[in-house]
C-alpha cells in the first residue's frame, strides 16, 4: 500500500483540507461540537455565469418513444419494456489497464465484491476493464468522506452523493485540491465524443460546476420532490373516507380511524407535509424571499408558525402513533405495511417498492400520494428542485488517456433506458441474474443479492421512469401526481447560485430542529418558538442571510 | 435519646453491627427484589423481543405491526437466509479471528507495559506513565489516524482493526494497579532465590493475577467484537468486513434516501432478518460472560481501593 499521494500542496493548503476533514466529522456527529468552531466555509458560485463550460445537449437518435410525458423537471415514463433494444456502443470503452478504483454508497448489506460477484465480472468483461468497488454504508457515508478527503487518499472514481456535499465544509476547496478539472473533456460541443453523457439535462451539469469550471459528472434526479404524503387507500376505502383536502379533514380523518384500542393511528409525523400545506418555504433549504427583498428563512415566517401549531393538534389530539412520539428511530413504514398507521411522509421513493412488496402479503394493499392541497387558499406549494442525486469525480493527476478512458466508461455506464447496455447494468446476465417474461425481467435471487446499483453510481443518465410489470399502475399514477404536483413547484430566486453554507449555519441546523421537534411534540410550549428561532439566529441563521442577501446583489437578480 | 437509641438498637437481632450490616425486613426485602427484578426485566424483554421477533414469520411481524413479544410459531428462515449468503458466517469468522488475535496481542502488551510501569526502579518509570496518560486527554483525531494507519499500509488488513487501538491505557492503569498491590516481598523473595524479572512476572504475578486478566481480557476482547468505526474506515473489502459492519448495513437497509427511480429499487431485508442478525451479533458475546463475570469484582475493585 503506498502513501495517500496526491497533487503538491503548501503546508497551508494541506492543513486547511485536514481542518476540512475535522470539519466533515463534527458535522457527521461523530466530534459534534467542534463544528461551530469553524466559522470559515461558506462561498457562493453564480452559475449563469458559467454556460460557455456546459456541454451541448443532444439526445441520443433511435432511442423508444416514452408512453407518458413528463413536465421537466419531471421525467418522461415507459409503461412497457421495448421490444428490440438498442445496441449503443460498439467499441470496449476500457483499455484493459489496471484496476479502476472506485468508491460508491450502498444501502443495505454488502454484495459480494471482486471475483465472487458474477454481475461484476460480466460488466467489467463487457467494460474491457476492471473496476473494483468498495461499496461504503451510505448511512455512514459521510464519516468516510471526510476521512480520504481530509486524507487525500482519494479513489479514481469517487461517487458523492448531493445531500453529503451539504455535510462537507469548504468541499469546494477538496474538489480543486483532489479532483481532475473536466472542462476541456467535456466543455461544449467536446462533450460529443461521450453520446450517453451529451443526452443529460443541463441543469444537472450547471449543478457540478466548482470554482468556475466543471468537475464532477452529474446522475441527475428523476423526480424534484423531496417527499409525499402517503395513505393506505384501501384502509380509507373500506372505512368510506377519502383522501383529504384540508387541514380540517386532517383533523376528522384523524379522529375518525385513530383507534387505540385496535392499535391504529392516523399518522407518522407529518411536519414536513404540513408545512407544504401550509405553504412555508422549503426549496433553497427553507429560504424565501420578503417583499423588501430580504431573505427570511422558514423559521421566521407566518407560515410556519401556523404550520407548527398545526402539527402540535395533531400530537395533543393523539392521532399521531405513540411509537413516533416516543422516539426518532420507530419504522414508521413498518407501521404504515402492517395498517397501524393510514398516513405517512416519505420520500417517493417509498412508493413502488412497498406497494411491490406488500400486494404479495397483503391482498388489495394500495398505497397513494394525498394530492396536494392549500391550508390557506389560492394555489398550493410544492417543495422541490432538479439538483442531481450525485456527482462523480474523478481523481487528479491520472493523465490524458486514462481521464479520457474513465470517461468512455461512465459514458458505457449512463447508456439511457432502451438499450442492451443498460439492461446488462441493471439487471445483470439473462438467466443467471434475471429471466425475461412478456412484462420485462424479473430479477433472480442471485440478482437481487449480486446487483446492488454499483455501476449507477458511476453513471449518470438522462432520467426517465422504467416500466414496472408488478406495479402496472405504478408509472402512470406516478406521473399523474407529479405532473400535477410541478405545477405549483415552488420558484427558487437563488436559482442559477451554488451556495456553501457557512460552517456555524450548517452546526445549527440539527441542534434547532431537535429543539422545533420538542416544542411540535408538546414537550416544550409552543411560546418558545420565538426564543428558539432568536437562538438560530444568533447561531448562525443571520450569518447565512447576509451571505444569502449578497449572493443575490451580485448576481444581478 | 439515649433511650430512644437503645430502644432501637434493642429491636435488632445484631445491635452490635451497625446498621448497614443487618439483614433486611420483609419490606426491604421486597423492595430490593422489586427493584431487581426491574433492571434484570429492563434487560431481557429487549434481548426476548429481539429473538421473538427473530423467530416470526413475516405475517406475525405484519399481524404486529413490527417487533413482537408473544411468539406464535419458531420460524427459522430469517437464520436460513443470512447464512445462506455465506456473508455473515465469513463476518463471524473475521470478527473472531480479530477478537482472538487481538485480545490476546493486547493482554500480552498491556501486561507487560503494566509490569514495567508497577515497579517503581524501572527506567523512565514516571515519564512513560505519563506519556501513557497522556493519550486519555488527547485524541489525535481522524485524519491524523487515517494517515498513520493507511501510511503504514495497513488499510484493508485486519491488523488495521487492532493496531490502531491495541493498548487501552484504561486496562493499562488498572493492571497496574493490580500488581502494586502484590506484595513486594513475594517479588523479593523470588528474586533472591534467582529468578529474573521475566520469570517473575510470569510464575509469581500472573499466576496471582487471574482475575484482573480475565476482566481486562474481557474487556478488550468486547472491543474487538464490538469493531465498527475503525473497520468503516479502514476496510474497503467487504469479505473483510467484521460482523458488527454487516449487522449496521442491515438494520439501517431499507433508510436510503429515496427516489422515484433505480436507487433504493433493491430488497431490504424484513424485520426478522434484522433481528436474527442481532441474536447472532450479541449471542457469542453473551455467552461468554457469564464464565468471566464471576472475576469482575475483584479484578476491578482491587484495582479502584487501593492506597
Amino acid at each position: 500500500m503506498t502513501p495517500p499521494t496526491g497533487p503538491s500542496a503548501d503546508r497551508r493548503g494541506f492543513l486547511s483540507l485536514l481542518g476540512l476533514g475535522a470539519v466533515a466529522v463534527a458535522s457527521g456527529g461523530t466530534l459534534a461540537g467542534c463544528g461551530d468552531k469553524a466559522t470559515r466555509g461558506g462561498g457562493t458560485q453564480n452559475l449563469d455565469k458559467l454556460s460557455a463550460l456546459i456541454p451541448e445537449q443532444k439526445p441520443f437518435p433511435g432511442m423508444p418513444q416514452p408512453d407518458i410525458k413528463g413536465t421537466r423537471p419531471v421525467p418522461d415514463g415507459y409503461t412497457k419494456y421495448p421490444a428490440q433494444l438498442v445496441d449503443a456502443i460498439a467499441d470496449k470503452p476500457g483499455t484493459g489497464g489496471p484496476a479502476i478504483r472506485a468508491m460508491v454508497p450502498v444501502w443495505g448489506p454488502a454484495p459480494p465484491s471482486g471475483r465472487s460477484n458474477s454481475y461484476l465480472t460480466a460488466i467489467n468483461a463487457e467494460l474491457g476493464a476492471t473496476i473494483d468497488f468498495s461499496a461504503q454504508d451510505g448511512q455512514a457515508y459521510a464519516d468516510k468522506l471526510g476521512a480520504i478527503l481530509g486524507a487525500r487518499d482519494v479513489p479514481d472514481l469517487l461517487c458523492v452523493p448531493n445531500w453529503e456535499v451539504e455535510k462537507l465544509a469548504r468541499f469546494s476547496d477538496a474538489v480543486g485540491a483532489l479532483f481532475e478539472d473536466l472542462t476541456p473533456y467535456l466543455q461544449g460541443s467536446a462533450v460529443q465524443a461521450y453520446p450517453m453523457l451529451a443526452t443529460f439535462p443541463a441543469g444537472a451539469w450547471r449543478e457540478s460546476c466548482w470554482n468556475g469550471r466543471l468537475m464532477a459528472v452529474p446522475n441527475p434526479t428523476d423526480g424534484p420532490f423531496p417527499w409525499a404524503l402517503f395513505h393506505r387507500k384501501d384502509l380509507l376505502d373500506k372505512a368510506g373516507l377519502t383522501a383529504p383536502k384540508s387541514v380540517d379533514d386532517l383533523f376528522a380523518i384523524g379522529k375518525e380511524v385513530t383507534n387505540p384500542g385496535k392499535g391504529v393511528w392516523a399518522y407518522s409525523d407529518i411536519f414536513a407535509m404540513v408545512q407544504m400545506f401550509h405553504k412555508a418555504p422549503g426549496t433553497e433549504e427553507g429560504w424565501r424571499l420578503k417583499a423588501d427583498g430580504t431573505p427570511e428563512f422558514k423559521y421566521e415566517t407566518a407560515e410556519y408558525r401556523q404550520a407548527a401549531e398545526v402539527m402540535a393538534r395533531l400530537y395533543k389530539a393523539g392521532y399521531v402513533h405513540p411509537d413516533i412520539v416516543a422516539s426518532k428511530g420507530a419504522d414508521a413504514k413498518q407501521l404504515l405495511q402492517s395498517g397501524k398507521i393510514l398516513f405517512h411522509q416519505d420520500g417517493p421513493g417509498m412508493w413502488q417498492p412497498m406497494q411491490a412488496e406488500q400486494q404479495k402479503i397483503t391482498p388489495g394493499f394500495n398505497i397513494q400520494p394525498v394530492p396536494l392541497f392549500s391550508a390557506t387558499g389560492g394555489d398550493p406549494l410544492a417543495w422541490g428542485d432538479d439538483e442531481p442525486i450525485s456527482y462523480l469525480f474523478i481523481k487528479k493527476g491520472l493523465g490524458k488517456a486514462r481521464v479520457e478512458e474513465l470517461l468512455r466508461i461512465i459514458n458505457w455506464c449512463s447508456a439511457p433506458f432502451g438499450t442492451k447496455e443498460f439492461d446488462l447494468r441493471e439487471f445483470g446476465v439473462e438467466g443467471r441474474h434475471h429471466t425475461r417474461d412478456a412484462a420485462g425481467p424479473v430479477k433472480t435471487e442471485l440478482g437481487f443479492k449480486e446487483i446492488q446499483n454499483q455501476y449507477f453510481f458511476i453513471s449518470g443518465r438522462s432520467p426517465v421512469l422504467p416500466p414496472y410489470p408488478q406495479t402496472p399502475q405504478f408509472v402512470p399514477q406516478v406521473l399523474a401526481y407529479s405532473n400535477e404536483t410541478v405545477k405549483y413547484l415552488e420558484k427558487d430566486p437563488w436559482d442559477g447560485i451554488k451556495f456553501e453554507m457557512p460552517a456555524k449555519f450548517k452546526a445549527a441546523n440539527v441542534p434547532t430542529q431537535d429543539k422545533i421537534t420538542d416544542i411540535v411534540r408538546g414537550r416544550r410550549p409552543l411560546s418558545d418558538l420565538d426564543a428558539v428561532v432568536k437562538e438560530w439566529r444568533a447561531a448562525g441563521g443571520d450569518e447565512a442571510r447576509q451571505m444569502l442577501g449578497t449572493a443575490l446583489a451580485d448576481a444581478g437578480k | 435519646m439515649t433511650a430512644t437509641t437503645n430502644l432501637r438498637a434493642s429491636r435488632r437481632r445484631h445491635p452490635e453491627r451497625p446498621a448497614w450490616e443487618e439483614d433486611p425486613g420483609i419490606a426491604g426485602q421486597t423492595a430490593k427484589g422489586v427493584v431487581l427484578t426491574a433492571v434484570v426485566l429492563a434487560v431481557l424483554v429487549p434481548l426476548w423481543v429481539v429473538l421473538v421477533t427473530s423467530l416470526s414469520s413475516r405475517d406475525t411481524i405484519n399481524a404486529a405491526g413490527g417487533l413482537v413479544v408473544v411468539p406464535r410459531e419458531l420460524d427459522f428462515s430469517a437464520y436460513r437466509i443470512i447464512f445462506s449468503g455465506g456473508q455473515i458466517s465469513k463476518a463471524l469468522l473475521v470478527s473472531t479471528l480479530v477478537t482472538v488475535v487481538g485480545t490476546a496481542f493486547s493482554l500480552v502488551l498491556t501486561v507487560l507495559a503494566a509490569y514495567g510501569l508497577s515497579r517503581p526502579g524501572s527506567v523512565w518509570h514516571r515519564g512513560l506513565l505519563f506519556y501513557f496518560l497522556l493519550t486519555f486527554l488527547i485524541y489525535p483525531g481522524l485524519v491524523p489516524s487515517y494517515l498513520v494507519v493507511t501510511g503504514l499500509g495497513l488499510k484493508d488488513s485486519l491488523w488495521s482493526l487492532i493496531l490502531p487501538g491495541a493498548v487501552s491505557v484504561f486496562n493499562l492503569v488498572v493492571v497496574r494497579a493490580f500488581f502494586q498491590n502484590i506484595p513486594g516481598e513475594l517479588l523479593d523473595s523470588a528474586r533472591i532465590d534467582g529468578a529474573g524479572e521475566f520469570r517473575i512476572l510470569l510464575r509469581i504475578v500472573l499466576p496471582l493475577s487471574r482475575a484482573v486478566v480475565a476482566v481486562v481480557g474481557l474487556f478488550y476482547a468486547v472491543g474487538y467484537w464490538n469493531i465498527w468505526f475503525n473497520a468503516l474506515l479502514y476496510i474497503d473489502d467487504n469479505e473483510k468486513f467484521p460482523i458488527q459492519r454487516i449487522l449496521q448495513s442491515y438494520i439501517l437497509a431499507g433508510q436510503a434516501p429515496q427516489t422515484s427511480g433505480a436507487v433504493g429499487a433493491t430488497l431490504p431485508p424484513t424485520l426478522a432478518i434484522k433481528m436474527a442478525v442481532v441474536v447472532v451479533t450479541v449471542a457469542p458475546i453473551a455467552l461468554v460472560y457469564p464464565f468471566v463475570q464471576r472475576h469482575f469484582t475483584r479484578g476491578v475493585i482491587v484495582g479502584a481501593v487501593k492506597g
